[in-house]
C-alpha cells in the first residue's frame, strides 16, 4: 500500500461517528482537566483505563490520546490567565503569557496559543506520518553520554528565561538541581535530603513546587500589593491578535515546531526542555530580546508550539518502537495491551488500520480543538473580569485539590504551602522562579545519564568528546557560554534588567 | 528584615537572595553529611549534592558581598496578613481533607482564605464558599474520581 | 518469635473486639483496597481488573485506592494502622516487601502484615538485542570471564529485582559485570535497543508484551517455565543457580479474624479461575499463579534468607 492508501485507511477509520464521538469526548476531558491546576492527565486516564475494556480498541486509544494532547492545549489556559503552570511545558508560557493577559491583550495570547498548537500538532502528526522508524531512530542514538551534553546545554539556556542577573539565575537554578535531588537515590538506594521524611522518599512532585512557588506565592502578593480590590488588569482591548502580532508570532511557531518535534522524542523530559528551549532560541534570534517578559507575542507563540509538536511526536517511540517515553505513554501502552494488541514494527504491517486510525484521529482532533477552543477564549476571557475577591478562594481552592489528588495525602498539600512561603521569599529578593523549575526537572536526568555514563566508561570522560551528537552540544554550550560573557551580550542583559526596574 | 526606610549601604534584596543560597547550599551540606562521596566511576549518593551545595554557596557569596557596597534598597513592603491567612488555610485544609472529609475542608478554605482580604462581605463568602465546595464535590469527587471523603464519617 | 506472639495477642484481641464484625462480614461497608503503586502501573491495573470479581463473589464493593511511595512502605503503614475489621486490604509485592526488611528502619512491622493470596508469579529474565551474539547465559559468561566489567547490564536501581539477579550470577559463574541503574524498565529498553548496554534485566511479562523480533531473552529465574514464557530455559537448567520472581498479591493485617482472610483468599481463588478473568489476565500478560496466603508466607522466610546474603554481597562490594 502506498503512503497515500495507508492516510486514506487512516481517515476513513478515525472519522467513523463512533470514533470521532470519542476523540472529541477525549479532546473536550483533555481541556478540562488541563485548565483545571494540579490535576494532570496521567491519573485521569489511569481511571479511564479499565472503561477502555468496553470499547473498541482503537476507540478506546484514540480518546485516551485526545485526553492527552487536550490537556496541553488546556494547560496554556491557566498559565496565561492567572500565571499559574499546570505542567512543566507551560512553565515558559507565563512569562510572557500572563503579562500579555495583564495588559489586556489575554485573548491575543490564547488564540496565537491555539493557532500556533494547532500548527504544530499538524506538522508533528505528519512527521509520525511520514518519518516515525527513521525518527525513532534519532531517540535511539541518545545514550547516557549524548544526554549529559544536552542537559548541560540546557541548563545553561535555561539562565536566558530570566531578565535579571545571570548569577541570581545560576543560584536559581542551582537550588532546582539541590531540590531535584531529595529522595531516594535511584543509583544506590541510599536516601538524601529527606529530613527522615518517608512521604520524600520518591522525590518531590513538580506540581507541588509549581503550585507552591506558582500559585500560592502570586496569590499571597496579589493581595499584599492592595488588597483584592487592587487586582484589576487593564481593560480588554481587543478579544483577537492583531495582524502585527501575527507577523510577529509565524516564524516563532515555525521554529518551535522543529525543536519540538525534535527533542518529543527523547524520553523523559522532552516536552519541557523543548518549550523552554525554544523560548531561550527566540530570545537570542529576536532582535528586541530586552522585551522577552514583558509580554511578547512571540513568547507564548514559540513554546506552545514546541511543548504541542513534542506531545505528538512523543507518540512516535511508542508506536514504532513499543517502548513509551514518559508517563502518559506507559498509560497509553496498558490501553494498547489491555486489548492484546502490543505496539511495535509489527503492529505498523499487521494491524494498520490502529496506527493510522490513531495518526488520523490525532490530527482530526487537534482540529476539533481549535474549533472548541477559540470560541472559548471570548468566555475565558470574561473570566478574568469576574473580581478577584471571588476568583482566588477557587483558584486556592483548585490548587489544594490538585495537589492532594497526586497521591492523596495531605503531605504534599503542607509542602506546598511551605513552597509558596518559599516562593513569596523569592520574590522579596528579586530571584525569578523560572530557572529553578527548569533546573528541578533536569537536575534528576543529569546526574543518572552522568553516574550512568562514567559508569560504563568505567570512570573515562573522553566519551563526552568522542560521540558526534554529544561533541556537537558541548560545543553549543561553549558558543553560549561564550556569548554570555562577551561585553555586548552583558550589556543587553543589564538594560534588560533596567528597564524592567524601571 | 528591611523596612523601606533603611538608609545607607547595601542592596536588600540582593543581600535576601544571598541569604537563600547560602542557607539552602549550607542547609543541604549539613543533610548530606552522612552520604557517600565515592569516586568518579562509582559516583555515590553524595557526590553530585555536595558539588551543587558548594556551587550555591560560592553564587551567594558572589551575588552578596558586592551588594554590601551597592547604595541602599528597600526589600518591598512586607505584609503579614495575607501571608499568614492563605497559609494557615492551606494547611488547615489539608488536615481537613482527610480527617472531616471534602465538604469541611473547601468550606473552611474558603472561608478562612476570605479573611486574608480585608473587604470581604460574608454573605457574599459564604455563598462563595457553598458555591464552590458544590462545584468541586461534583467536579473532583463525581466527576474525576479524586480519593477523598466527602463527610467526616 | 514475633509473628507468633504477634499472633497470640492478636488472636486475645480480635475475639473480643472484631468478633461483632465478623458475623455478618462482609456487610454493607466497602472494602477499600489500598494500592502501593500509582494508577496505571502494572500492580494497579491487575487489582482494578481483578476487583469487579471480586465484588461479583463476596457481593461487597471494593473502591481503589492509590497510596504510592516508597517502594510500598507507606501503603503497608497505612494497611497496619486500618482496622482490623477485613474492610482494608492492600497490595502485596515481593521481593519488594521483602528487601525493605533488610537493614531499614521501616514504620510498621511487617509481622503485622499476612499474605491473602498469591495472584501473579512473573520470573526474572535477561534480555539482549536480537542480533547480539549472545543466545544463552553461557556464551555471556564466557564473554564475561574474559573480559571483567565489560558487560553492562541495565537494572533499575540497588536492591531491584533485576540487580538481585545479576548478583547471584556474578556468584555462580564467577564473573564480573557492571551494573547501571535506570529510571524503569522502559529507559532500560531504549538504552538496549541503542546499544548503550549489553543485557537488561526484565520480567518475563515485560518481555511477553514488546516486540520478540527486537529482544532476545536468555534465561528466566523461575524454578518452572512460567505459563508466558514456556520455550524459555530457566537458569538452573542451564546450569545456574539464578532464581528471582517478583509476586504480586493481596494482603491484610494479621489481627483480620481468621475466617475472613480465608474468605478473601476463596474469593480471590474463585475469581482467578473465572475464565472471563482468565481471558483478560491473558491480554495483560498476566502469568497467573494462584496461592494460598498461608504458602504463601511460608515461603518469605526462605527467600528473605536468601536475599539478606545478596544484599551482604552489595555491603562487601562498597
Amino acid at each position: 500500500m502506498t503512503f497515500i492508501d495507508l492516510l486514506m485507511l487512516g481517515f476513513s477509520e478515525a472519522i467513523t461517528p463512533a470514533n470521532l464521538a470519542f476523540c472529541l469526548l477525549g479532546a473536550l476531558l483533555g481541556t478540562l482537566i488541563g485548565v483545571l491546576p494540579g490535576i494532570g492527565p496521567t491519573a485521569t486516564i489511569a481511571v479511564l483505563l479499565p472503561i477502555t475494556f468496553f470499547l473498541p480498541p482503537l476507540a478506546g486509544i484514540i480518546m485516551l490520546a485526545g485526553i492527552y494532547y487536550g490537556a496541553q492545549y488546556g494547560g496554556s489556559t491557566t498559565a496565561i490567565l492567572v500565571n499559574l503552570p499546570g505542567e512543566a511545558s507551560a512553565v515558559v508560557t507565563t512569562l510572557d503569557g500572563y503579562q500579555m493577559a495583564r495588559q489586556g491583550r489575554a485573548g491575543a495570547a490564547l488564540a496565537v496559543a491555539a493557532l500556533g498548537s494547532f500548527f504544530a500538532g499538524t506538522v508533528a502528526t505528519f512527521a509520525i506520518a511520514v518519518a516515525g522508524p527513521m525518527l525513532s531512530g534519532f531517540a535511539l542514538s541518545f545514550g547516557p553520554a549524548e544526554y549529559v551534553s544536552l542537559m548541560v546545554f540546557g541548563l545553561l539556556a535555561a539562565t536566558i528565561l530570566a531578565s535579571g542577573p545571570v548569577l541570581k539565575a545560576i543560584g536559581m537554578i542551582l537550588i532546582g538541581l539541590l531540590l531535584g535531588m531529595v529522595g531516594t537515590d535511584q543509583a544506590t538506594g541510599a536516601e538524601r535530603l529527606t529530613f527522615g521524611a518517608i512521604e520524600l522518599f520518591d522525590g518531590i512532585d513538580f506540581i507541588v513546587i509549581a503550585i507552591g512557588i506558582f500559585g500560592f506565592s502570586e496569590i499571597i502578593a496579589n493581595l499584599e500589593r492592595s488588597g483584592s480590590e487592587g487586582v484589576k488588569l487593564a481593560p480588554l482591548s481587543r478579544l483577537w491578535p492583531t495582524r502585527d502580532d501575527f507577523r510577529n508570532s509565524w516564524g516563532a511557531v515555525l521554529r518551535g515546531t522543529a525543536i519540538g518535534t525534535l527533542l518529543g522524542l527523547l524520553p523523559g523530559g522532552g516536552a519541557t526542555l523543548a518549550s523552554f528551549s525554544a523560548y531561550s532560541l527566540e530570545k537570542k534570534v529576536s532582535k528586541h530580546p530586552e522585551k522577552f517578559g514583558t509580554g511578547v507575542v512571540e513568547g507564548v507563540a514559540s513554546p506552545e508550539a514546541a511543548n504541542n509538536a513534542a506531545a505528538q511526536s512523543s507518540f512516535i517511540p511508542l508506536l514504532t518502537l513499543g517502548i513509551p517515553s514518559n508517563n502518559m505513554m506507559a498509560m497509553m501502552l496498558s490501553a494498547f495491551m489491555i486489548h492484546g494488541i502490543t505496539p511495535g514494527p509489527t503492529v505498523l504491517t499487521t494491524q494498520p488500520e490502529i496506527f493510522w486510525g490513531l495518526v488520523a484521529s490525532m490530527w482530526i482532533g487537534n482540529l476539533l480543538l481549535v474549533v472548541i477552543n477559540l470560541p472559548m477564549i471570548g468566555l475565558w476571557v470574561k473570566l478574568l473580569t469576574v473580581p478577584y475577591r471571588l476568583l482566588y478562594p477557587a483558584i486556592l481552592l483548585f490548587c489544594c485539590i490538585g495537589v492532594y489528588s497526586m497521591n492523596n495525602r495531605i503531605f504534599d498539600v503542607i509542602l506546598a504551602a511551605g513552597f509558596g512561603l518559599l516562593g513569596y521569599a523569592f520574590r522579596k529578593a528579586r530571584c525569578e522562579p523560572g530557572p529553578l523549575l527548569l533546573g528541578f526537572v533536569l537536575g534528576p536526568l543529569l546526574e543518572s545519564n552522568l553516574r550512568r555514563t562514567l559508569l560504563i566508561e568505567q570512570g573515562d570522560p573522553s566519551i563526552f568528546i568522542e560521540r558526534p551528537i554529544s561533541l556537537t552540544m558541548l560545543v553549543a554550550t561553549v558558543i553560549l557560554l561564550g556569548l554570555m560573557i562577551l561585553p555586548s551580550f552583558r550589556r543587553t542583559r543589564q538594560e534588560a534588567f533596567q528597564e524592567e526596574e524601571a | 528584615m528591611a523596612r523601606p526606610t533603611a538608609t545607607g549601604t547595601g542592596d536588600r534584596p540582593d543581600l535576601l537572595s544571598a541569604g537563600l543560597f547560602i542557607g539552602l547550599g549550607g542547609l543541604g551540606l549539613f543533610m548530606a553529611r552522612g552520604l557517600d562521596t565515592g569516586t568518579l566511576a562509582q559516583m555515590g549518593p553524595g557526590f553530585l549534592p555536595r558539588v551543587v551545595c558548594v556551587l550555591l554557596i560560592a553564587v551567594g557569596l558572589a551575588v552578596g558581598i558586592p551588594a554590601l557596597r551597592r547604595p541602599v534598597q528597600a526589600i518591598d513592603a512586607i505584609r503579614l496578613r495575607p501571608l499568614l491567612v492563605i497559609t494557615v488555610a492551606i494547611v488547615g485544609f489539608a488536615y481537613a481533607a482527610t480527617h472531616l472529609g471534602f465538604v469541611l475542608a473547601s468550606l473552611w478554605l474558603i472561608v478562612a482564605g476570605s479573611l486574608a482580604d480585608p473587604g470581604g462581605n460574608w454573605r457574599h463568602i459564604l455563598l462563595l464558599a457553598a458555591g464552590l465546595t458544590l462545584f468541586g464535590a461534583l467536579v473532583f469527587v463525581y466527576g474525576l474520581g479524586v480519593q477523598v471523603p466527602l463527610w467526616p464519617f | 518469635m514475633t509473628i507468633t506472639k504477634s499472633a497470640a495477642l492478636a488472636a486475645i484481641l480480635t475475639t473480643t473486639a472484631a468478633g461483632a464484625a465478623l458475623a455478618d462480614w462482609p456487610a454493607d461497608r466497602p472494602i477499600e483496597m489500598i494500592v502501593a503503586f500509582a494508577p496505571g502501573g502494572g500492580t494497579d491495573i491487575m487489582l482494578r481488573t481483578l476487583a469487579p470479581f471480586l465484588e461479583a463473589e463476596l457481593d461487597a464493593q471494593f473502591p481503589v485506592l492509590n497510596r504510592p511511595g516508597a517502594s510500598g512502605e507507606i501503603a503497608y503503614t497505612a494497611l497496619s494502622q486500618a482496622r482490623p475489621d477485613g474492610y482494608t486490604v492492600s497490595s502485596l509485592n515481593t521481593p519488594g516487601f521483602l528487601t525493605m526488611q533488610i537493614g531499614r528502619t521501616l514504620r510498621y512491622d511487617p509481622a503485622d502484615i499476612c499474605p491473602i493470596a498469591r495472584i501473579v508469579e512473573d520470573p526474572g529474565t535477561f534480555i539482549v538485542q536480537a542480533g547480539s551474539g549472545y543466545q544463552t547465559l553461557a556464551d555471556l559468561v564466557a564473554f564475561a570471564k574474559e573480559n571483567p566489567g565489560a558487560v553492562s547490564v541495565g537494572t533499575t536501581g540497588v536492591g531491584t529485582d533485576e540487580h538481585l539477579a545479576m548478583l547471584q550470577l556474578e556468584q555462580a559463574a564467577g564473573i564480573d559485570l557492571t551494573a547501571v541503574p535506570f529510571g524503569g524498565a522502559n529507559e532500560a529498553k531504549t538504552a538496549l535497543l541503542g546499544g548503550h548496554v549489553a543485557m537488561i534485566g526484565l520480567n518475563v511479562g515485560e518481555y511477553a508484551t514488546s516486540d520478540r523480533n527486537a529482544f532476545r531473552a536468555l534465561a528466566q529465574f523461575a524454578d518452572e517455565r512460567s505459563i508466558l514464557a514456556p520455550d524459555l530455559p530457566t537458569a538452573q537448567e542451564q546450569g545456574f543457580d539464578v532464581m528471582m520472581s517478583s509476586e504480586r498479591g493481596l494482603a491484610a493485617r494479621c489481627d483480620v479474624p481468621e475466617d475472613v482472610r480465608a474468605k478473601l483468599a476463596a474469593a480471590v481463588d474463585a475469581a482467578l479461575a473465572d475464565p472471563e478473568f482468565q481471558e483478560k489476565a491473558k491480554q495483560q500478560a498476566l502469568p497467573l499463579s494462584f496461592k494460598s496466603g498461608t504458602d504463601w508466607q511460608a515461603d518469605m522466610p526462605v527467600r528473605l534468607a536468601r536475599y539478606t546474603e545478596i544484599f551482604k554481597l552489595i555491603e562487601a562490594g562498597q
